[in-house]
């Protein structure tokens, strides 16, 4: 069985996380192995999302139960939903939770907390504000560099000429294709800017095949992510995937565009 | 006996997004600043230029939001989890497919998720397949369309998904899987 208790460190001395959302690590305990994994906690970055990353950090890890000291309402709802039980007011150090728990001390004190909590049940109403409170947060995050973005094309518009945008490209398909992909290759970000991006560029006379490639390898190859999927994925997985991406994104750039010039003819 | 997830440790340290993301259009503003104080007549072209680019993007960003709000409504990041990568056959294949779509958020949040998964056994073939459709952003379509047209979407999100699972056969033969 799998305890997952929210901690302030990595160790069992360390304090019970005061959130489970935000707290720096999650303490994921075997009981039967007798064993204990310290996992740094997603939600600890205090970004919008993470929150709910660090329950699916305990889902994914096959977690039963949540020790913590406090669980939002909304965090309480997901776990539940998948069949961990949650246990919360908790504090002292996470060996000291722990063994309270196996000794079914907490139990039967938090059992009867639960029960009487008034937020458990949370109306439709609650769930709508939820997600909206959400997509605000998400859209918010990603407005301050698209603002910018949109920024830089009106300065490239007016002080950037045509002429010179367009000498950066060959007029080669092939090659301007393969340039594309390279440029979207070494640029990261939401892709709703390599949107915006490639329908200025069409209107700089830049092959629709070299902005195909580039908003697709915009999403698909990640240079800057590159250590980091290398860390989590291992280097011949991370070479091997962003390579053939960067290939694959050729022919289907090309393929794109001579489909939809015969839809449109 | 003890572990400490020092990868995961290391990879989410140092990821300040809430100020690093201010870091690009403070750039931006102080070119302007300066473009300002050199060539005022051709920044506050360039102003304009982008407050008008910002009003014909305006209606499809309604609609961006509109759709995250279904999304964040209906699709939660458990499912996403429970939907991805069951199996290799047509249907692990498939839910690769839309969970990676319906996925929302930078791709390096969800590399511990990824990672974990694959320590539990998941094959290469999913993951690929789930990293690949993240190019389908079902929220951003509204924009794509005004940007490029229906066609041209519909046509790129199709051949989308299809290299998506080329994608994963072509990982696990590589990664020599079975």
């Amino acid at each position: 069985m799998k305890i997952a208790i929210s901690s302030e460190g990595a160790d069992l001395k360390a304090r019970v996380g005061h959130r489970f959302g935000i707290s720096p690590y999650l303490i994921i305990a075997d009981l039967g192995a007798g064993n204990f994994e310290a996992v740094a906690s997603p939600g600890s970055l205090g970004q919008q999302g993470t929150g709910v990353q660090t329950i699916v950090l305990a889902i994914s890890k096959d977690v039963q139960t949540v020790l913590t000291g406090y669980c939002s309402p909304a965090a309480r709802r997901h776990l539940e939903a998948n069949g961990i039980e949650i246990f919360t007011g908790l504090s002292g150090t996470v060996g000291e939770v722990l063994e309270s728990y196996k000794k079914g001390e907490i139990q039967k004190v938090e059992v009867a907390k639960i029960e009487h909590e008034p937020e458990k049940r949370i109306g439709n109403m609650g769930i709508l504000i939820d997600a909206m409170r959400r997509s605000c947060n998400q859209f918010a995050s990603m407005l301050p560099i698209f603002l910018g973005v949109v920024m830089l094309i009106g300065l490239l518009n007016t002080f950037v000429s045509r002429q010179f945008l367009a000498s950066l490209f060959s007029g080669n398909p092939v090659l301007d294709t393969f340039l594309g992909a390279f440029f979207g290759s070494i640029l990261a970000g939401n892709a709703i800017n390599s949107y915006v991006i490639g329908g200025e560029l069409l209107r700089y006379g830049i092959s629709l095949f070299s902005v195909t490639a580039l908003i697709i390898t915009w999403v698909t190859v990640g240079l800057v992510q590159l250590p980091a999927e290398i860390a989590a994925f291992g280097r011949r997985f991370a070479l091997l995937r962003n390579g053939i991406c960067f290939l694959l994104s050729i022919p289907i750039a090309i393929i794109t565009v001579v489909v939809v010039n015969l839809v449109i003819r | 006996m003890s572990s400490v997830n020092k990868e995961n440790v290391k990879e989410l340290k140092g990821k300040k997004a809430p100020a690093r993301m201010f870091i690009f259009p403070a750039c931006v503003l102080v070119i302007y600043g300066m473009l300002f104080t050199i060539d005022p007549n051709k920044a506050l072209m360039a102003l304009k230029t982008s407050i008008h680019l910002l009003f014909t993007i305006a209606q499809p960003l309604v609609f961006v939001f509109v759709i995250m709000l279904v999304f964040n409504l209906f699709v939660k990041p458990a499912q996403i989890v429970r939907l991805f990568g069951k199996g290799v056959r047509i249907k692990g294949i498939v839910l690769s497919v839309v969970a990676g779509i319906i996925s929302m958020g930078p791709i390096y949040a969800w590399y511990p998720l990824l990672k974990n998964l694959k320590e539990k056994g998941s094959g290469t073939c999913p993951i690929a397949i789930f990293l690949y459709s993240r190019a389908v952003k079902p929220f951003f379509l509204p924009v794509m369309i005004a940007c490029f047209g229906w066609a041209y979407v519909v046509i790129l999100t199709v051949l989308t998904v299809f290299a998506s699972i080329a994608m994963g056969c072509f990982m696990s033969i590589l990664m020599n899987e079975k």
